[in-house]
């Protein structure tokens, strides 16, 4: 696996399920289930005031509030439709289906609600996009602290949408292995043209940045990506968009596999090295040797 | 707690790998613990050859996925509930944080399970690949039969909660009797039961062939399979159950209803004795294994019989059931009863041999049975670390990094924490 899904899988099966039941007409039962996601989203699948026959899908982002800066709510309108319901204390956005109503393409719903997370923040790179398709240039560039710590920038030229992410390593290892994966990064554009233009900067913000608040530290880096046309163009928009914003989960699962890797590299070592020092053990001198036949040899000092 | 998200539970074990989010009843995914990888016919030894080259190490699957791959070879990294491959287990669970339960390691607490008897440089293995590779902030390693103990607080008020008792548990392939003692297992006593989920399919599937002929022969292991989960219970008495089946079969003999998988067509076949025979064999093994014929309840009482004796009462008053195999209707009663004989017939015994004068108290044997018998494993510890004290109990990253992966050889008693 080199890329991570968009969509959430356990939400899909936990849905799948409920409908399949509902569709064969078994007894409807109560739901509660709580399931986390990257970058800190919560969902919660339950049914309102122990009603059995709807299920509502809640996800709660910190960020929330920053999306909606962004037209969020319009882009989850346009999606969802009549789904969207009165949102859940403490969540950030509810849908509600009805499992006497089941819809009979239900199964590009459970799709469609698999993907709420990455719809909540497609709204941001929309707009931006399309500021950068009709040329308008000095809008405000977005800022979406999707993390504690970590942001994600935006902004519009009329030639390019630059996005650029800040995040934390947690550990100095994380460093230097996500420094070499970001120069492997910036090499890979050699074999691939058509990729954007990626920039890696350790400890200081890009000059992008300058003049911000961006924070400065040991253990921050910053990735810049510049899009293009052909990256924001309505055809490649949707991909772009997924790609981009599980980027910081790839980075830090890429740094994650590279130490699998490493401590798998040093556990075949470390049995070859045993090997080598079973074989320097010396013999002892006592043992009888005997042919296959029986005779025994003596050693004649 | 700092972190609003919940903890991560993972039991991984021999078959089945239950994987899921605290505070959840049931865990969210459930895939077999197998690993599909590339392997090159390359000289030298097996660690080595894996290594590969570039992205080599990305190119492996799990779960079900791992079956359907073409031209990867499928590996087990648990064997008998032990991790036997550290490089293939590191990866699996790679995989199962990243790409099944979507979180960011560096965020969850993790709840790890292991069997009893588990070694500590098992669990300092473990803590390495937590702690050194995925940086989780806290990791807890907790002892599968504790868990389900804990799971059985959910039918039984507070006063009954309690870590001590014999824990039934059988799953699939094999079946183990595990006494515990205020959270710590009674790892000399342990007894494993060679007859299990598996044993009954097979046993069915016997008797299936031996009568109905309607079913396909390459479907016949899953219809077996169904007939076992969806017909079968536990009679008190055999002898009474084939009387009443040949008195009145239209009420018990029930019809089981299949498609055949190639031509499409329904088949339909007569489900009869099998329905109380299938799982009958715990308690009479010799129907269906000639060298094994010590039945299940027999087992239980000669586990609490070599347990020191201030615990033996405690013991029988608390057994519980976890795993799927112990899902039979009225196998709690079957259970009780039966070790309730072989109790009363010890005392009445002793009774005898003191010549009527000592009368021993009577003990009381119980059987737990919960609706959380399935996944009671993954449940105790979704339950438990959905407590404030399971952060507590918890070992940290700081305190890894301050001592080392020894700290993880152990972890302190559930209940007993503060």
């Amino acid at each position: 696996m080199i890329l991570l899904e968009i969509n959430n899988q356990i939400v899909e099966d936990t849905l799948t399920v409920k409908f399949k039941n509902a569709l064969a007409g078994h007894k409807l039962e109560v739901t509660d289930v709580r399931i986390a996601d990257f970058d800190g989203a919560l969902f919660h699948i339950s049914s309102p005031k122990n009603d059995k026959s709807k299920i509502i899908i809640s996800i709660c982002l910190k960020f929330y509030k920053d999306l909606q800066q962004h037209g969020s709510d319009q882009l989850l309108k346009d999606i969802y439709g009549s789904f969207i319901t009165d949102t859940e204390d403490g969540y950030s956005v509810s849908l509600q289906v009805d499992l006497e109503k089941i819809p009979k393409n239900w199964e590009e719903l459970v799709k469609k609600i698999g993907l709420l997370k990455r719809n909540c923040f497609a709204a941001v790179f929309n707009k931006y996009f399309d500021f950068q398709e009709r040329g308008e240039e000095g809008h405000q560039r977005a800022v979406i602290n999707y993390r504690n710590d970590e942001t994600m920038y935006v902004e519009a030229k009329s030639d390019r949408v630059t996005v650029v992410f800040s995040t934390i390593f947690k550990e100095e290892d994380d460093i230097i292995i996500g420094k070499v994966f970001m120069q492997e990064f910036k090499e890979g554009r050699r074999a691939s043209q058509t990729a954007p233009q990626v920039l890696f900067t350790h400890k200081d913000p890009p000059l992008e940045l300058l003049n911000t608040n961006a924070r400065i530290g040991d253990n921050i880096g910053y990735i810049t990506f510049i899009l293009f046309p052909r990256h924001t163009n309505r055809v490649a928009r949707d991909n772009t968009i997924n790609l981009i914003h599980t980027f910081r989960n790839y980075l830090h699962y890429h740094i994650k596999c590279s130490k699998v890797y490493i401590h798998s590299r040093m556990r075949a070592k470390t049995s070859e090295f045993l090997k080598v020092l079973n074989r320097a053990r010396p013999e002892s001198k006592n043992t009888e040797k005997k042919t296959i036949t029986g005779r025994t040899f003596i050693r004649r000092e | 707690m700092a972190n609003m998200l919940p903890a991560c539970v993972i039991d991984v074990g021999t078959g089945y790998t239950k994987l899921g989010f605290a505070s959840n009843k049931e865990p969210q995914c459930i895939i077999p613990s197998a690993i599909a990888i590339r392997e090159t016919a390359k000289v030298g030894d097996q660690t080595t050859r894996r290594l590969g080259k570039g992205i080599d190490d990305l190119d492996f699957f799990i779960g079900d996925e791992a079956f359907d791959s073409v031209g990867y070879s499928v590996k087990y990294p648990v064997r008998h509930g032990l991790v036997e491959d550290w490089d293939l287990m590191e990866r699996f669970l790679e995989q199962c944080i990243f790409k099944y339960l979507r979180a960011e390691p560096e965020d969850h607490y993790f709840l790890l399970t292991e069997p009893p008897l588990n070694t500590p440089e098992n669990r300092e293995y473990t803590a390495e690949i937590m702690f050194e590779s995925f940086n989780v902030p806290g990791l807890y390693i907790a002892v599968q039969a504790v868990l389900a103990l804990a799971a059985s607080w959910k039918s039984r008020t507070l006063e009954e909660r309690t870590l001590t008792g014999i824990v039934v548990d059988s799953g699939d392939g094999v079946t183990h009797v595990i006494p515990v003692a205020e959270g710590y297992v009674i790892g000399s006593c342990i007894k494993h039961i060679p007859i299990a989920g598996r044993n009954i399919t097979y046993f069915i599937q016997s008797l299936l062939r031996e009568r109905e002929v309607g079913i396909p022969p390459e479907q016949s292991l899953e219809t077996a399979k169904a007939v076992k989960e969806r017909l079968c219970y536990i009679c008190p008495d055999i002898a009474k159950e084939f009387a009443k089946y040949d008195s009145d079969p239209t009420k018990w003999i029930k019809k089981f209803d299949g498609v055949n998988s190639v031509t499409k067509n329904p088949f339909s076949i007569d489900v009869g004795y099998e329905r109380f025979l299938g799982p009958e064999i715990f308690f009479h093994p010799e129907f269906s294994n000639p060298d094994f014929t010590t039945p299940i309840s027999e087992i239980v009482d000669t586990v609490i019989q070599n347990c020191p004796i201030d615990v033996r009462r405690p013991l029988y008053n608390n057994i519980v059931l976890s795993g799927g195999s112990t899902m039979f209707r009225d196998f709690s009663r079957r259970l009780q009863r039966d070790i309730k004989k072989v109790v009363d017939a010890r005392l009445k015994y002793s009774e005898t041999l003191s010549g009527g004068h000592i009368t021993p108290k009577p003990i009381d044997v119980q059987v737990v049975s919960h609706h959380m018998q399935r996944y009671a494993v993954w449940f105790g510890g979704s339950m438990l670390a959905s407590t404030p004290e399971f952060y507590s109990g918890c070992h940290t990253k700081q305190a890894y990094e301050e001592y080392g992966p020894g700290i993880c050889r152990h972890n302190p008693v559930f209940g007993t924490m503060n």
